[in-house]
């Protein structure tokens, strides 16, 4: 035998050691993902992926996020291929304390009452797989909203809570300033720091700022940011003093583009953020820039065409993208969270734009930082979607249309890795091919 | 004196204004010979729907027709009823107008109880109904004669969607606990008389859930009620001691079997092994009985609704099975059930049919499901968008298909209480 043979006989040798390797290294990762979404538009903002990519879930986690991940290894394999694929989103402003309790005054019960929405009615649908409840409970009854939705819901619920002791009981409970209290409050949501995100103040009448300076007494104590459904006085208060003298960085004003210029002339109210010529107010700029957040919240009367989109051509983009479900916006111009996404897409917001707005900035408001990408080791709660091209139409609250060419569809959404929504079977084998 | 004269200038005055009337309505008449007939009722119309495919299979219509609605009901079906008439007009052509769809089997009682019966497995009507182009829902036996004044008051009389019912032959309803089998809670007296003094809201009896042994005693009393009541019968799943076939022999002509093309191990299936209805299921068809679809979470599979589809055993119905753990999974909503026969080859007008006149007829409501003048204005404006689809089962079996049907506008009462791509809309925002 000569060298050079040797050399040949060695080199094959270790091809087919190689080759063997290989093979077998295959076969150990052999089907170890339980799925794997090929071939879609990955966008995951906090990871700065913004392309096709495979997604690869295990074990209800994110366990791969790469090209080309071989169908192979995976025990099902979904063909993405012209979707988009993002985290799930996250819906910041919901109302979900749904139940039969009837307060017999003053507005309909959105705290335990056909006020509220139950949450897996509307979420999945719409690539929806976290929602945050906008303090439709208060402390007292907190405990028996998670008994009751909380935790028999497929979505996962967090929640803020309302500073008023009973949640969202009606407008009587909303200005009752001596069930107010911070201390009560804070203590609660020390008990469920996983759940509970914030503290709401809402709808009072009052010419002061009370309710907002106690949640934000609740908030030091807890570290945690306040949201405000504000404005329900007459005359109006000053929005620039709610941003610089009282709101912390990370507070959230809530109804963004609610009102419209002429909003400006009424005597009460909630002043709107544009003025008298819709132009976006100098201070608005500012305080989103010194870190206050503006939340959209669209409901069945806080979402004006003029003003979001004046608003939007000026440069001014809202933090997050929600859509305050509740019993009257639901059939209104608000639908879904993927019809109030698809109006900032039909406004000219790219779909990156839109997707952050939806998943890692509201999880970045809320403080969890845990949820909203697609990071490896993630809770697998995962958005498919394709953008349906036609001619629609996009109502907003007050009966005027905008016109579009854009409609975000949910096709397939997945929660802890579970398919919680699957709108046209893309995960599921043909019906005479199964015996 | 001065009183007479008073008098004599009012009969004048009077005179006067009929007189004035008379030539006012004379000019009016010879203006509207010369010109234009419909001036003479000028907006006159509340709602007026143009250029739609309207299909209304009571009156045998399918047609490009336009629909005028007026204090709520239906006011006008004509070719051409000029917009000069109508305070609103709305262009619905290209899409099809139908009879708000009825949805046979729902559970609606909801509540916060676990389980359906004023529980959370249950769906608030709202929630679902608008965005599908339903506007009556009736809920399957989640009430009984004792339940029923409460789901009465907390959920029928507050609902936007018309909420009709069966009522179960268990008192309780469709609770969690075994009290819904016991027998000494199935009084077909009780539940006859409740049935019999809510005409408005209760449709029929309905026989759902008993699992404890072969009795009949449950059956019977249910088909008793029924008798009593002089309504239908309705059967749901959950009695897994009574084979098919005999459950059939128990019903009569025009008592409604759901979850028609269920494949699970409760009850034997219509389809057999070889893929042929099985004969017995095609006689009772033939007597009478009807079939809903009832899809639910579980209720239905293309492998038991395409070879009965082709062999002639059609359902009468689009029940969905509307609950919490179904309106997610294959099911999702009464057009996407519709849908799924539109691409397995049932035609436009017999789907319409089924969802809306075939059900008001089995459910005795002939009131409802129609577009005849003097109807109450309920009405589906549904779009069929094309492109490629797909079409899940309740074993995530799916076919491929090429339609889909989309609610465009929702009507109830003459109010639009959903409109898709705001065609209702009062003003169009421009971004430029």
């Amino acid at each position: 035998m000569n060298n050079t043979l040797l050399k040949k006989i060695t080199a094959h040798f270790y091809f087919l050691f190689f080759a063997v390797c290989l093979v077998s290294q295959t076969s150990v990762q052999a089907q170890e993902i339980d799925m794997l979404i090929k071939g879609g538009h990955v966008i995951d903002p906090k990871n700065n992926i913004d392309g096709i990519m495979d997604v690869a879930i295990k074990d209800g986690k994110i366990f791969r996020v790469a090209s080309n991940i071989p169908a192979n290894t995976a025990k099902k394999t979904v063909n993405a291929s012209g979707l988009y694929v993002s985290p799930g989103f996250i819906d910041m402003h919901v109302h979900v304390f749904a139940g039969a309790e009837d307060p017999g005054y003053a507005g309909f019960g959105i705290s335990n009452g056909f006020g509220s929405v139950a949450p897996d009615d509307f979420t999945f649908r719409s690539g929806v797989t976290t929602v945050v409840d906008a303090g439709s409970s208060g402390w007292r009854n907190f405990p028996e909203f998670k008994k009751q939705t909380i935790d028999n819901s497929q979505t996962r619920v967090l929640a803020f809570i309302s500073i008023a002791g009973y949640g969202m009981v009606g407008t009587v409970h909303a200005q009752d300033t001596t069930d107010m209290n911070p201390v009560t409050t804070a203590f609660i949501m020390k008990e469920y720091p996983d759940i509970i995100v914030g503290i709401k103040a809402h709808h009072y009448q009052g010419h002061d700022f009370t309710p907002v300076d106690r949640a934000l007494a609740a908030g030091r104590k807890t570290n945690k940011p306040i949201i405000v459904d504000f404005g329900s006085s007459t005359p109006k208060l000053s929005i620039e003093e709610l941003f610089m003298k009282h709101f912390r960085p990370g507070d959230i004003f809530t109804h963004t583009f609610s009102g419209n210029a002429a909003t400006n002339l009424t005597p009460g109210g909630r002043e709107p953020i544009v003025d008298a010529n819709n132009k976006v107010k100098p201070f608005i700029f500012e305080a989103q820039k010194q870190g206050r957040i503006f939340d959209v919240g669209h409901g069945g009367g806080a979402f004006v065409w003029s003003t979001a989109i004046n608003s939007l051509k000026q440069g001014f983009y809202p933090n997050t993208i929600s859509t305050d479900l509740y019993r009257n916006s639901r059939n209104a111009g608000m639908k879904d969270m993927a019809n109030v996404m698809s109006k900032f897409l039909n406004m000219g917001m790219s779909i990156q734009d839109v997707i952050v707005r939806s998943t890692w900035n509201p999880a970045n408001v809320i403080q969890h930082t845990d949820l909203g990408h697609l990071s490896v080791g993630a809770e697998a709660d995962v958005a498919v979607f394709n953008i349906r091209e036609g001619k629609f139409g996009f109502m907003d609250a007050r009966g005027s249309v905008l016109n579009g060419t854009k409609k975000l569809e949910a096709e397939l959404t997945l929660r802890a890795g579970k398919v919680a929504w699957d709108l046209n079977g893309i995960s599921g084998p043909q019906w005479d091919a199964v015996k | 004196m001065q009183k007479r004269n008073k008098i004599s200038v009012a009969v004048f005055h009077l005179s006067f204004e009929i007189w004035h009337i008379k030539t006012n309505t004379v000019v009016l008449i010879l203006f509207a010979f010369f010109c234009n007939p419909g001036n003479i009722f000028a907006q006159d119309i509340d709602l007026l729907f143009k250029g739609g495919r309207l299909i209304d299979a009571k009156n045998k219509i399918d047609a490009k027709m336009d629909l005028a609605v007026k204090d709520g009901k239906i006011f006008k079906v004509a070719s051409a009823i000029p917009v000069s008439e109508a305070k609103k007009v709305v262009d619905v052509s290209g899409l099809i107008v139908s009879p708000g769809l009825i949805n046979m089997h729902t559970h609606v009682y909801a509540g916060s109880k676990p389980g359906f019966t004023d529980g959370t497995s249950s769906q608030l009507p709202d929630a679902f109904a608008p965005r599908a182009g339903i506007t009556t829902v009736v809920d399957a036996g989640t009430s009984g004669w004792k339940t029923f004044p409460d789901f009465k008051s907390k959920i029928i009389d507050g609902s936007t969607t018309r909420v009709l019912a069966f009522l179960s032959i268990a008192a309780s309803g469709y609770s969690v606990d075994k009290a819904q089998e016991d027998i000494n809670e199935m009084d077909a007296q009780m539940t006859a008389e409740t049935v019999k003094k809510y005409p408005d809201i209760l449709v029929g009896v309905r026989i759902g859930r008993y699992e404890t042994d072969d009795n009949w005693t449950p059956f019977d009393r249910a088909v008793e009620a029924a008798k009593l009541s002089n309504t239908p019968l309705f059967v749901e799943c959950h009695l897994p001691k009574y084979s098919l076939e005999d459950q059939l022999k128990h019903m009569r002509p025009g008592d409604i079997m759901t979850h028609a093309f269920e494949n699970v191990a409760e009850r034997m299936t219509v389809v057999d092994e070889n893929g042929k209805v099985r004969p017995f299921v095609l006689a009772a068809q033939k007597r009478g009985i009807l079939f809903d679809i009832g899809h639910g979470g579980g209720g239905f599979w293309f492998n038991q609704a395409i070879p009965a589809f082709e062999q002639g055993l059609w359902p009468n119905s689009f029940g969905t099975d509307e609950h919490r753990t179904s309106m997610n999974s294959g099911m999702k909503t009464m057009l996407n059930v519709m849908s799924k026969y539109l691409n397995m080859g049932m035609g436009i007008p017999d789907i319409i049919a089924r969802g809306s006149w075939n059900a008001a007829k089995s459910i005795k409501r002939e009131d409802l499901g129609n577009l005849s003048v003097g109807s109450v204005a309920d009405i589906a404006i549904l779009s069929v968008n094309t492109g490629k689809f797909g079409f899940v089962d309740s074993g995530n079996n799916k076919i491929n298909g090429d339609r889909k049907f989309e609610a465009e506008l929702t009507v109830r009462a003459g109010k639009i209480i959903w409109d898709l791509n705001g065609l209702s809309a009062k003003s169009i925002a421009k971004i430029n």
